[in-house]
């Protein structure tokens, strides 16, 4: 019912606005003829096919570039590319699909709990369901993410553990080891800042570093313990506001920022701060998800990451994030030329070689799991992974991006001395329950 | 009268004091974009480069692909000379007409404009999307430049009246008198009376289109027509941003628009002080 | 749709016979009773009118009516009337938007004007370098504000050159961008800092209109700096006033590409403005029934703010 309505306001605003430019059109141009050069949804001669993704490298090869890249030379697909802006890329992705000129395959973020993800999409009906080949590649455990009625919707790429990138030669610059507790991180960061060091280098500026920052935090405090703690929240039967591990973990941010933990002026740092950080040794450690840290050392040859989780809370055991951050999909409206040769395409990724190259490219983890190729990056949790003492990205599963948002600047105003625990955590309910 | 005294001398180096303070941003920008890429992320923002290098600004003029700054140069200033092409030849007749009606309409469809600067338009940008994809304007230039005339006429026409109503009557009714008609007393008494209201429309909607990120983003999407504000965003990343590309990028950004304004500056500003006495 | 269409026609007839006599907010010219010439044909007006109406009303409409939806901005809604209109009554957050909005819109429109018009006084004759100083002032003008952003953003950083400064006075650095209070000035002095330049020219091109003989013989007669300022040049800037006044007004109303790219409205909400709370709600969190509620709230008070701004430098002459 409400799809139709939907639809109805939908045609409304169309009805309204293609009389009123058309008039504009003829006036200043003399008309113009459907499918135009601007989007690609039909680009579909029947070889090729159009491919939208964030891209965010910095001047540097994007690894999605550089697969569409191999692609194109090994079958002789002609892939028309999408690089665009991670920041408006849902919004961008949104509007070409309402406007019916999306590109065929989208990369999106699993789930619902971002504003790329495409569980929302999926939903209303704008995505291709996909073959038992794309849902074989789906981790056990993450169904939710990708699948509504049954359906696959996306096709998991890679695995992305998410802990601190760490760099150890600074760290035994400064005589520190990976700390075993949160204790004895303390006790670090004391010792570290007393030699104009710090632990961690943090954007609080950023709200998403702070919101994963939380998040990797939450991995031993919350859901090692309570692997469902999200389906619980989903039921109502528990709350962030009188949830102990969460309350624990916002903690942890204050005694840290009060230990020293962080850089000086951590509060207004940028991703910059990170990046200067970690490259000159000012910092020992960061939150980044564990692809960045190829990143990282890609711009600075030199650099040696490794990424560690997270130390656990006095007494528990070591657990961390890890998930398939980002998947593929197919354009429901795509022509049928197209679908054919992006289904080929999926197919070809999902290849247990083609998928490893990816990896490469990439830098997370196959999505067969680790294996003999795991990169050295993730050598300190391998075991982690291997044992699957692992949850993946809370916010993935959670209902809508305020959730996250709601987290990632509450925590941010804990880092600038504005709000306190409760008041954070009862604004992430009440954006969960909107 | 107004010679240049003692008093002006010391006026003369005030501003310039503020001048110098005022442009101290430009000073981290240039050095910033001198930087070799090794000294990028080893030194800090305020820290001059120790090899100076312009190796940035021929990698971004010589890059190709997402990131060719020459096309990107290229596709916006087709847009932004489009567009105030239209906003100049549509927005001045809507204006003149309004300042110098005395019906009814003319006030209510002047406010017209005038709301409609305030406007939400971003709440239309999913509507105007569609129904620009209809027409075959999302992804063109041309489109671009209907979309930019479209949205920036209420400024131009808000200008032009402003600048209308307070042009004396007596030379349009001279040269009606010599009897020329509607159409020339517009085009050859008025618009050239009018310089400098054209010259705050072409930089002030020019300076807009030109540096505008967002519409561009979402109307060119996945084209191959991106504007240079987009094709600089090929260089911010995620973690590591290529700042000494990107401020090179700003740097070569701001000559087309510098140099317009200096042909603009003598031309408009003295021309209407001519015009007028 | 009736009523794109419908206005030209019904007030062709009207126009027809243009009267170009007294009337409106226009000068008067009494001493005429019939119109000798008219002024341009009425249809000229026509493709800006409607451009505007398309691109601005329909299009607008088309999404403020999603203000009475639950609609996250794809797929399903439900109508849910005034509900989002109510939560933004009830939302205490909303409240410091606004205020963080009228601080940034008033201190923006004083700032740029006061400084603009002293700067167009300081440049217009006399100074040797007026025609390079000019050009200087104006150079902030011509970047992006996402360029001027990521300048200012090394200035405010921690281990950037405005500490450096402070610590030169022996003060302890300052984390600009992350304390709630210095965040709101930092992004004023950013706008004020890229949009003066733009206002001197404005005054400029005002200022330009005033004869030289005139100021020299009210000099002459002996007529003070402030009386020649306030009898003569102040009268022929008015124009300039009105449109500078209107334009920042409406653009510190609106501001949103500073905030977004120095402080994206943190720290924790302490910068964000209605408009980048709009952009969030609508685009970035998928409640986009809320955030055009909030946009058409922000659009009332910008009109309220225009009208009594329009009221303010309309010409009493």
């Amino acid at each position: 019912m409400t799809q139709h309505r939907s639809r109805g306001i939908r045609r409304i605003g169309v009805l309204v606005a293609v009389p009123a430019l058309s008039a504009l059109t003829l006036a200043a141009c003399g008309g113009g003829d459907d499918g135009g050069s601007g989007g690609s949804g039909g680009s579909g001669a029947a070889d090729g096919f159009s491919f939208a993704f964030e891209n965010a490298s910095g001047g540097q090869e994007n690894p999605w570039q550089l697969l569409a890249d191999q692609y194109a030379e090994e079958t002789g697909v002609e892939i028309e590319t999408q690089g665009l802006p991670p920041d408006s890329y849902g919004l961008s992705m949104r509007t070409q699909l309402q406007g019916g000129s999306a590109p065929d395959v989208m990369m999106f973020s699993p789930g619902a709990g971002n504003s790329n993800a495409v569980l929302p999409l999926a939903e209303a009906g704008y995505i291709e369901a996909l073959g038992e080949e794309s849902a074989s590649l789906v981790p056990a455990g993450n169904e939710s993410l990708f699948e509504i009625d049954g359906e696959v919707y996306a096709q998991p790429t890679s695995i992305i553990p998410v802990g601190m990138a760490w760099n150890s030669a600074a760290a035994s610059d400064g005589g520190v080891d990976v700390p075993a507790d949160e204790s004895a991180m303390l006790d670090a960061c004391g010792t570290l800042a007393g030699e104009g060091k710090s632990f961690l280098a943090v954007a609080g500026s950023a709200p998403p570093n702070m919101g994963l920052m939380a998040m990797a935090i939450s991995a031993t405090r919350v859901y090692a313990e309570t692997p469902d703690w999200n389906e619980q929240r989903a039921a109502g039967d528990v709350s962030f506001a009188d949830s102990e591990g969460w309350q624990a973990t916002l903690q942890t941010v204050v005694d840290m920022n009060e230990a020293g933990c962080f850089q000086q002026g951590a509060a207004g740092g940028g991703f910059d701060a990170i990046t200067q950080g970690l490259t000159q040794g000012t910092s020992l450690a960061a939150f980044v998800p564990g692809a960045a840290a190829t990143e990282l050392a890609n711009a600075s040859p030199g650099l040696n990451l490794q990424v560690q989780p997270f130390p656990p809370a006095d007494g528990g055991d070591p657990f961390m994030l890890a998930s398939p951050n980002y998947a593929l999909s197919i354009n429901a409206s795509a022509e049928d030329g197209a679908k054919e040769a992006a289904r080929e395409f999926l197919a070809w990724m999902a290849e247990p070689e083609n998928a490893a190259r990816f990896v490469e490219l990439q830098g997370g983890v196959a999505i067969t799991g680790p294996d003999e190729n795991l990169s050295p990056v993730y050598e300190p949790v391998a075991d982690l992974l291997e044992s699957g003492d692992y949850a993946p990205l809370p916010n993935l599963t959670w209902p809508n991006p305020g959730v996250y948002d709601a987290l990632s600047t509450g925590v941010q105003g804990l880092l600038a001395g504005q709000g306190d625990i409760a008041s954070v955590l009862e604004s992430i309910d009440q954006a969960w329950d909107q | 009268m107004f010679r240049y005294t003692k008093a002006t001398a010391l006026r003369e180096v005030l501003v310039w004091a503020f001048a110098l303070l005022t442009l101290l941003p430009f000073y981290f920008l240039v050095i910033n974009a001198l930087k070799p890429d090794e000294e990028l992320l080893t030194t800090g923002s305020s820290t001059p480069p120790s090899r100076p290098t312009v190796e940035n600004f021929t990698e971004v003029l010589t890059a190709t692909g997402d990131s060719n700054i020459l096309l990107g140069l290229l596709h916006s200033a087709v847009i932004t000379v489009g567009s105030i092409a239209g906003l100049v030849a549509f927005g001045s007749l809507a204006a003149y007409v309004l300042a110098r009606t005395t019906a009814r309409w003319g006030s209510v469809a002047f406010y017209l404009f005038l709301v409609a600067i305030v406007l939400p338009t971003q709440l239309g940008l999913i509507p105007l999307y569609i129904g620009a994809r209809q027409l075959g304007l999302v992804g063109s230039l041309w489109g671009m430049i209907v979309l930019y005339v479209g949205t920036l006429m209420p400024l131009a026409v808000f200008l032009y009246a402003g600048f209308f109503r307070n042009l004396p009557r007596d030379y349009e009714e001279a040269a009606a008198l010599d009897g020329a008609g509607p159409a020339r007393v517009f085009f050859r008494v008025v618009l050239p009376l009018m310089a400098p209201a054209t010259g705050t429309v072409a930089i002030l909607a020019g300076l807009i289109v030109w540096n505008d990120f967002f519409s561009a983003l979402i109307f060119l999407g996945g084209s191959d027509n991106q504007t240079l504000p987009v094709s600089m965003y090929y260089y911010v990343g995620s973690l590591v941003s290529a700042w000494n590309k990107i401020f090179a990028i700003v740097l070569i950004s701001m000559v087309p628009i510098l140099a317009f304004y200096l042909f603009a500056q003598k031309r408009f500003i003295q021309g209407f002080a001519g015009g007028i006495k | 749709m009736t009523a794109t269409m419908g206005t030209p026609q019904d007030t062709g007839p009207l126009v027809r016979g243009t009267v170009p006599a007294a009337g409106g907010g226009q000068p008067a010219r009494p001493r005429r009773s019939r119109p000798l010439i008219t002024y341009g044909r009425w249809w000229w007006a026509l493709p800006a009118i409607l451009a505007v109406l398309l691109i601005h009303y329909v299009a607008t409409a088309g999404g403020a009516l999603y203000a009475f939806t639950n609609w996250t901005g794809i797929g399903d809604f439900d109508w849910v009337g005034l509900d989002n209109f109510r939560r933004i009554l009830d939302d205490p957050a909303l409240i410091g938007s606004l205020e963080n909005t009228l601080f940034l819109a008033f201190g923006f429109l004083i700032a740029t004007n006061v400084v603009g018009l002293l700067l167009a006084l300081a440049l217009n004759r006399t100074l040797r370098t007026r025609y390079l100083l000019r050009v200087l002032f104006f150079m902030p003008v011509v970047l992006s504000p996402l360029a001027v952003s990521y300048i200012w953003k090394f200035i405010f950083d921690f281990n950037g050159p405005l500490n450096d400064v402070l610590a030169w006075f022996g003060a302890a650095p300052k984390t600009w961008l992350a304390d709630p209070t210095l965040a709101l000035w930092a992004v004023l002095v950013v706008m004020a800092w890229q949009t003066t330049g733009m206002v001197m020219v404005i005054y400029l091109a005002g200022l330009a209109t005033v004869p030289a003989e005139i100021e020299e013989a009210a000099a002459l007669d002996g007529a003070s700096t402030w009386r020649r300022f306030r009898y003569i040049t102040l009268p022929s800037i008015r124009p300039s006033l009105a449109i500078a006044s209107t334009l920042m007004l409406i653009q510190g109303l609106r501001v949103f590409d500073q905030v977004m790219a120095l402080t994206g409205g943190g720290p924790a909400g302490a910068t964000e403005t209605l408009a980048t709370q709009v952009y969030k709600e609508t685009f970035a969190l998928s409640n986009f029934g809320f955030g055009a509620a909030l946009a058409l709230l922000l659009t009332l008070i910008m009109l309220v703010f225009s009208v009594l701004q329009q009221a303010a430098t309309r010409d009493r002459s």
